[in-house]
């Protein structure tokens, strides 16, 4: 069966590989750092395979039809879309196996995850991934998450179909070696009044619980309330979706940087 | 209906824009896309705050400023100057 040796979520701001020298110094360094420590463990680790949580940002759905959870079954999956991102495009490997097993345990566990053929892998994953493997060739199994378009599910609903996930990936007996990655947060604001601004003390409350493994708090926040801290901080759904995979372990925060320059709350959360 | 079509129209011009490249920029195309005058008006001209104040998607908006070539210093005070800002609410993270 496979084990999920480790699993991280880190931000995916499009400036960190798009203009990462925009940053001051210092905290590039603490949020790269991150990066590299999590990319050192990985191949410590010897990963086969990575199953990847990411917000969808209208790059595989619109609104004549956006499931709140998809998951891409290809062979392989093209990114990423976005030509400034500065990421060589590819055909990026999945695992076929891995994600059937998945989709087919998920809901059988009474989670409803669309199907996907053809996914695109956008800057959602793509900053994250190039960073964990910059060669491209560590297989990935995207899923990507509504985090944007309300009606939302909740951190409540996120937690659950976290817990599904992680036994989903466990129970597969094509792999030994798993790594599970979220994409995105901490908080921004995209297209909105606040756009620039990042909610500093949502970004520490949220980590603090993430670090403590209580996030009852968390759970029992209602959408509308999330919504304060930007609309892009709803990508902390995957964060508490892989939280909860790990069984509400507490993370280790390996870096928290407000970043003005990329408009966005970065941090890496290590479990 | 019509504020779907004005996404839509937002959209379908972003996918465009994409698939145009470094080639000529198309220009916003309105036909075939149920607007009303005021919604035709706002994606042409373009109005951002108009836009934002119907209820389009934040993403579609930043996808548009964008493409514009808005940097967020240009699109904030169109957004805040639209009549529609929701009001803050106190949130259980908020020391102060």
């Amino acid at each position: 069966m496979a084990e999920i040796v480790m699993a991280y979520s880190a931000a995916h701001a499009p400036m960190m590989t798009a203009d990462p020298g925009s940053a001051p110094r210092e905290q590039a360094d603490s949020f790269f750092g991150a990066l590299e420590k999590v990319r050192d463990l990985a191949r410590e680790k010897d990963v086969q395979a990575i199953v990847m949580m990411t917000g969808e940002h209208f790059t595989n759905f619109f609104l004549d039809g956006l499931p709140q959870i998809a998951i891409g079954l290809d062979d392989e999956h093209l990114g990423p879309p976005e030509v400034w991102l500065q990421v060589p495009k590819k055909m990026v490997p999945s695992n076929p196996g891995l994600a059937a097993h998945i989709t087919a345990r998920l809901i059988e566990q009474g989670q409803q995850p669309a199907l996907s053929y053809g996914m695109k892998i956008d800057h959602g994953f793509m900053t994250v991934y190039y960073w964990l493997d910059n060669s491209m060739e560590l297989p990935m199994v995207p899923i990507v998450l509504n985090c944007t378009t309300p009606p939302l599910m909740t951190m409540k609903q996120f937690y659950d179909f976290g817990v599904a996930l992680g036994d989903a990936i466990r129970s597969y007996d094509g792999l030994e070696r798993v790594a599970l990655v979220a994409g995105g947060g901490l908080s921004h604001f995209v297209g909105e009044p606040r756009v620039g601004d990042i909610d500093e003390e949502f970004d520490h409350w949220f980590l603090d619980r993430l670090a403590s493994g209580d996030l009852s708090e968390i759970l029992d926040m209602p959408n509308d309330e999330l919504a304060e801290a930007g609309n892009g901080t709803g990508e902390g759904r995957a964060w508490v979706a892989l939280a909860a995979a790990m069984g509400g372990a507490p993370g280790q925060v390996l870096s928290y940087q407000p970043v003005y320059e990329w408009i966005n709350g970065m941090g890496v959360v290590l479990y | 209906m019509t504020l779907y079509m004005v996404q839509r129209c937002l959209f379908d011009h972003l996918r465009r824009l994409e698939a145009a490249g470094d080639g000529p920029k198309p220009e916003i195309v309105t036909e075939g896309y149920t607007l009303t005058p005021e919604e035709k008006r706002a994606v042409t001209e373009p109005d951002i705050g108009a836009i934002y104040a119907m209820g389009a998607h934040p993403v579609i908006i930043n996808g548009f400023c964008r493409a514009l070539g808005y940097k967020r210093a240009d699109y904030r005070p169109l957004l805040e100057q639209s009549g529609a800002v929701p009001p803050r609410r106190k949130t259980r993270w908020q020391k102060s």
